[in-house]
């Protein structure tokens, strides 16, 4: 007896371009944004000699 | 230099202004509380770049100061921010942020007005002395406050639009608004950086940032906000997983 066959799905895709762009951007979106704190904070903190402010 | 330190600037403030009319029309229309912050925010953003080519052009002046310092480098971030708090974060919680940032806001320019100022401290630091910079600021406690603005509106404003186009690409639907808020995104984050270059004494890379800045964020905004055919509106192309 065999089962009954599953309709395929359907899996939405940009084109391929986006595919690998937009992960991408976002990664170095996320690490930069990570970056910038870090420095604001060091700065807020004065924790960089010579940085005020 | 003039082009580095006056026109560039004032380029930002147009495009800034012309940005913000955009987005109080779409206000108008729609009545959305993110809009109406938006539109002032990029009000902010176009005193900022204005006063700064007001420097390079004419000199300095205590008014023109207080106004870039208090608009274009404390307020301006923690506006936009504010605009996206009220799209992503529950009504309630947004209304009680948008009281503290007021409240804050008010304390901030009652301090920045009553400060006193040294122009002569803008040429004795990294900072060259053709850009305006906080450093003019001799009294305490102004430039204490600006971090924990600017690091409230990068947080809301970078991370919304960028949690924004992660949902939208997770689920792959509307192509236009992952790219918009991708844009905005490193449109926000330009001039973050450029107040950063600046302060490790890389002249004019503010201005800079801040221009390219104001297109992005534009860009983006017209980019997300610009209505697309159905067809095109979920997926240009389906591919069949097994």
């Amino acid at each position: 007896m065999t089962e009954p066959k599953k309709p395929p799905q359907i899996r939405r895709s940009y084109p391929a371009v986006y595919e690998k762009l937009i992960p991408l951007a976002l990664g170095l979106i996320a690490i930069a944004t990570i970056i910038a704190i870090l420095f604001a904070l060091a700065v807020a903190l004065r924790l960089l000699p010579g940085i005020v402010p | 230099m003039k082009i580095l330190f006056t026109i560039i600037p004032f380029v930002s403030s147009l495009v800034s202004f012309i940005f913000a009319l955009f987005v109080f029309k779409r206000y108008l229309a729609r009545r959305r509380p993110h809009l109406l912050l938006w539109g002032i925010g990029m009000v902010m953003y176009g005193i900022g770049g204005f006063c700064e080519g007001y420097y390079g052009a004419f000199g300095w002046n205590p008014l023109i100061f207080r106004l870039w310092y208090l608009f274009g480098a404390m307020l301006v971030a923690a506006w936009l921010g504010q605009g996206t708090a009220y799209l992503l974060v529950r009504r309630k919680w947004a209304h009680i942020l948008m009281a503290l940032l007021g409240v804050a806001s008010l304390y901030g320019a009652f301090q920045m007005f009553g400060a006193q100022l040294d122009p002569a401290a803008m040429g004795s630091s990294l900072h060259t002395g053709s850009e305006l910079s906080g450093k003019a600021i001799v009294s305490g406690g102004v430039r204490t406050l600006t971090p924990f603005f600017n690091l409230y509106g990068t947080i809301l404003l970078v991370g919304g639009a960028a949690y924004s186009a992660w949902i939208f690409w997770r689920k792959r639907i509307l192509l236009h608004r992952v790219i918009g808020n991708v844009l905005i995104a490193t449109g926000a984050l330009l001039p973050a950086f450029g107040g950063s270059f600046s302060r490790l004494g890389i002249s004019g890379a503010l201005y800079i940032t801040e221009l390219l800045g104001a297109i992005l964020l534009f860009v983006g905004f017209l980019q997300a906000t610009t209505p697309v055919a159905p067809n095109d509106q979920e997926s240009p192309g389906r591919n069949p997983s097994s």
